[in-house]
């Protein structure tokens, strides 16, 4: 399992509601990655808390509508990155009526932008260190890598790269029209250069040299998404 | 035997009057266009006392650049603004000119091409950037050469002689003529283009050049010592001793080495 799976099934994990094989899975996963387990811990602590001081603050007028505002503010936000379909549990960890106070919807909505950052603080340390290791580990240790590891690894970087696409789609309005398709055409080509190494490995999982292109055309894609989410 | 030429024909008074009419017309309707496209243009251009060594770096978001060598130990900065301008305000110090056109313009992502012109003493090194737009460097033998095109644009460096090269860019042809230095560190990347390094021929450098299209030409450098790894998708090996350290990678197009 890796850390973009087990995020997801975090939800359903202190929901109660996650499958005992999924359960298992991500308790493994948990023993062996402390970033991921630390986001649990934050998000365990944080719906403890709102279950104990349940009904302890006076309700705000219209707290229906408030409520709704919030939840669409979280909605159009998850909505952006994935592009895909919204999962059940979701869908009910969202229309649970968990009757929260004005100032426990504050600490949820701070605690839901913590949770993104350890999130990405986590996916940025994780690459890093996934980076190094293969810069320091040298070829002849590529060819011990596996398939599953190379895609763990892709997946990871996707994380990455989604997170600083969506900083550039949000800033791309503003460019000039000519920036924009250039933008666009040259991304393509690194996406080109992405997927033919990608199929290289596929085919051959053993393949240095389309395992070092992959990650130099990963990089590169990742340095030009940062670069441009500044302009 | 008789000819009959154009210049022995009678010409009417009235049609040498339509032509003048015509004639005058051109005129004013070159006269106007150019107008239009002087009209959204500004030229700017300033110079900067500099030491032998200089540094000078340019972050330009889009249009051209060109650096060439003179003989004097001054920076001549040319700058042609394209609608809407673009603020520009170059920082000088004594040991280097720095210019900033994305630091000048925060917030501005709708600013016109900015087409760079800086002739700078040979020893200078050069640090260029632009997010689009084509690099060309001449005749510089200083520590540095870095030109880095973030989308597209071709890059010429020629007539380079540097400790230090790195030429970068997503879409574009890369050329290099010049020469490696003993210890030197040269890169060049392209994700889709044709990368031409010229050098001379007594060259020693250690390669690691990278194509998955397998469009390596090594030409007359190519050894028995090299290494062939992914069935020609990427080399490795020596020329000579390999006393400087030449790294190639392109993701879809050609890496070829040639005599100077």
């Amino acid at each position: 399992m890796n850390c973009e799976k087990c995020q997801d099934l975090i939800e359903d994990f202190i929901d109660g509601s996650l499958g005992q094989e999924d359960q298992a899975k991500l308790n493994l996963h948990l023993e062996e990655c402390l970033g991921c387990a630390d986001v649990r811990n934050d998000l365990q602590a944080i719906v403890s808390f709102c279950r104990e001081h349940r009904g302890e603050y006076s309700a705000p007028p219209n707290e229906r509508a408030l409520w709704l505002r919030i939840r669409n503010m979280i909605e159009a936000g998850e909505s952006v990155p994935a592009s895909r379909p919204a999962r059940a549990s979701w869908g009910s960890w969202i229309s649970r009526s968990w009757e929260l106070s004005f100032s426990q919807l504050a600490a949820a909505a701070a605690a839901i932008v913590l949770v993104v950052s350890l999130s990405t603080v986590v996916g940025l340390r994780r690459w890093q260190s996934g980076d190094a290791q293969f810069k320091a580990s040298g070829p002849d240790a590529g060819l011990q890598v596996g398939a599953a590891n190379v895609r763990d690894r892709v997946s990871q970087q996707q994380q990455l790269i989604s997170y600083w696409n969506q900083r550039v789609e949000f800033n791309k309005a503003r460019w000039n029209p000519e920036m924009r398709e250039t933008f666009d055409r040259n991304l393509k080509v690194i996406d080109q250069a992405v997927n033919e190494s990608f199929d290289a490995l596929t085919l051959d999982p053993h393949d240095e040299v389309s395992e070092e292109m992959l990650n130099a055309a990963l990089n590169e894609k990742l340095s030009l998404l940062k670069e441009f989410a500044a302009l | 035997m008789k000819t009959r030429t154009a210049s022995a024909r009678p010409v009417h008074p009235r049609a040498r009057q339509l032509n003048r009419l015509a004639l005058c017309a051109l005129l004013f309707v070159c006269g106007t266009l150019s107008a239009g496209i002087t009209q959204g243009q500004q030229q700017l251009s300033k110079r900067y006392p500099a030491p032998k060594n200089v540094r000078v770096v340019l972050k330009n978001i889009s249009g051209t650049i060109t650096v060439e060598s003179w003989n004097r130990d001054e920076i001549k900065l040319t700058m042609i603004l394209e609608s809407p301008k673009a603020n520009v305000a170059p920082r000088h110090n004594g040991s280097g000119l720095t210019i900033d056109v994305m630091a000048d313009n925060p917030g501005r992502s709708d600013i016109g091409d900015v087409n760079f012109k800086l002739q700078v003493p040979v020893s200078s090194s050069v640090d260029l950037e632009t997010k689009r737009g084509q690099i060309t460097v001449s005749n510089i033998r200083g520590d540095l050469v870095r030109a880095h095109v973030s989308l597209e644009g071709d890059i010429e460096l020629r007539g380079i002689s540097a400790s230090q090269v790195f030429a970068q860019n997503t879409i574009g042809d890369i050329y290099f003529d010049g020469e490696f230095a003993r210890k030197g560190t040269y890169q060049f990347q392209s994700g889709k283009g044709h990368i031409t390094i010229r050098i001379p021929a007594e060259s020693a450098f250690h390669l690691t050049a990278a194509a998955p299209t397998k469009q390596i030409k090594l030409g007359e450098f190519w050894n028995d010592k090299f290494k062939n790894l992914g069935g020609g998708r990427k080399y490795e090996g020596e020329v000579v001793d390999g006393r400087s350290k030449v790294n190639v990678t392109n993701f879809n197009g050609s890496i070829t080495f040639m005599r100077r």
